[in-house]
């Protein structure tokens, strides 16, 4: 009598070969899928703007009280003009670090950075 | 036998399912959520295996803190805080006002007065957060510092008194800190083991991250993109207080938010003090008093408080730890 093994024909090893390939290069596309750091931004509860930290970008953000820029370079993303009386989200500096957070309390603007390769990051929150 | 080929491409497949399977489930879910409150980011992070007890958790840290913001900030009119600023002698308070106005008077009376809940008035005077900030003229800071003090304020059970009718109370150095250990407890409640609520930087580490233990950067006080130190902890508070988020210069001299109870003015010991305590509340209130008092009384008063270890940046910058500090310490 002939094992399983012995009936399977060269089609059939095939189909188990197609299979294992899609499984190998599914695990492979997920460890190598795209770790971009975000930068992401909400007005009250919503979000209202996303763009990649490492692509420079500069936006107006609309609050209660006016226009917050943001301006994302290669320092990180950062306020440099606030309808604010404070201006204290513009002394706060850039935000670059996956969990870092902005805020122009005031104006209602959040500003965090979000990665899922926070693994590199040299903290998990700031200490301020 | 035919039946054998695809039956033997069906275990294939039924094992690769079942590998999937077994890499997926019991896959720890992280849900972390921001909001502005109590004039801060306020933000919430827990991890678990139920991603809708972990928002529920979360909802529910959140409604609490909202709660006892209204009950704690002196900007409500109605607030615990309010009223008593509004009365001659004080007057009866909710528990958990209580629990904050109790533990602020131990900080007070062990800091000998460097933790101060009765400048209100003098913060008023200041108003260090308005647009264009002012020095006030001496006679008026004389003025605003008159019955201050830890014996200025006393609680008998749930009753609050004040010994001088316009003592304003301000619980800015403490209540932040207790809604944060409010919110942990929220989480506890919940079933949380891991996680963290950070409110502008004063935070509470539950357990640990998922992959590690918590690591808190310190924000470097005269570097605005620097970091002084990173630690790591696991249910510990970690609270700063520094002279670089609300200030204005003049005359060659930094006026910031931290004031002594002395000189009425800002205090210059230090740019910035650190504590890894037991809860957010006692943090806040001894980092105040760190800051006050300098780096040798600082390290003095840590002394007092078992458990508890800090980090001071003198005036001239150099690094004061506590004889603990170094367990915690990941980097320098």
């Amino acid at each position: 009598m002939k094992t399983p093994w012995q009936v399977m024909t060269k089609g059939d090893w095939l189909i188990v070969l197609m299979l294992l390939g899609i499984a190998v290069a599914g695990i492979a596309w997920l460890a190598a899928a795209p770790k971009g750091t975000r930068v992401v931004v909400t007005s009250g509860n919503q979000t209202c703007f996303v763009a990649e930290l490492d692509q420079s970008h500069s936006v107006d953000l609309d609050g209660p009280l006016g226009k917050t820029h943001l301006v994302i370079d290669e320092t990180g993303a950062h306020v440099t003009s606030s309808p604010c009386p404070r201006k204290v989200c513009i002394s706060m500096g850039p935000a670059k670090h996956s969990g870092d957070l902005l805020a122009c309390v005031p104006n209602r603007i959040m500003v965090r950075i979000e990665s899922p390769a926070d693994e590199n990051a040299p903290y998990d929150l700031l200490s301020r | 036998m035919p039946w054998n080929r695809p039956l033997i491409i069906g275990i294939i497949l039924l094992l690769l399912t079942l590998g999937w399977l077994r890499t997926n489930s019991g896959e720890t879910e992280q849900v972390r959520r921001s909001q502005l409150m109590m004039g801060t980011i306020v933000e919430i992070v827990a991890t678990g295996q139920d991603p809708d007890q972990l928002e529920a958790a979360i909802d529910e840290a959140f409604a609490e803190m909202a709660r006892l913001d209204r009950l704690l900030s002196r900007h409500y009119q109605d607030s615990d805080v309010s009223r008593l600023s509004q009365s001659r002698k004080g007057g009866k308070v909710a528990p958990e006002t209580a629990e904050v106005i109790a533990l602020g008077l131990d900080v007070a009376r062990h800091s000998k007065g460097a933790f101060d809940m009765t400048l209100g008035r003098l913060k008023a005077l200041w108003d260090i957060s308005q647009e264009n900030p002012v020095i006030p003229k001496q006679e008026a800071i004389a003025e605003a510092m008159e019955g201050i003090g830890p014996r200025a304020l006393s609680l008998e059970g749930l009753n609050l008194f004040k010994q001088s009718p316009q003592l304003m109370v301000d619980l800015g150095g403490i209540a932040k800190g207790y809604i944060v250990d409010r919110a942990i407890i929220v989480l506890k409640k919940h079933g949380i083991n891991n996680g963290a609520v950070n409110a502008g930087g004063d935070m509470y580490l539950l357990g640990q991250h998922p992959e590690h233990p918590w690591r808190i950067g310190i924000q470097h006080p005269r570097e605005q993109d620097g970091i002084l130190a990173t630690v790591q902890v696991r249910d510990k508070a970690v609270v700063t207080s520094g002279d670089y988020e609300r200030f204005f210069e003049q005359d060659g001299h930094r006026y910031h938010h931290i004031f002594d109870p002395e000189t009425g003015s800002s205090a210059r010991g230090c740019q910035s003090a650190t504590v890894i305590t037991k809860s957010v509340a006692l943090g806040d209130a001894l980092a105040t008093a760190l800051f006050v008092l300098g780096p040798q009384k600082g390290l003095e008063l840590l002394a007092e408080y078992p458990g508890s270890e800090g980090l001071i940046v003198a005036a001239d910058g150099t690094l004061h730890p506590s004889t603990g500090w170094a367990s915690y310490a990941d980097s320098p």
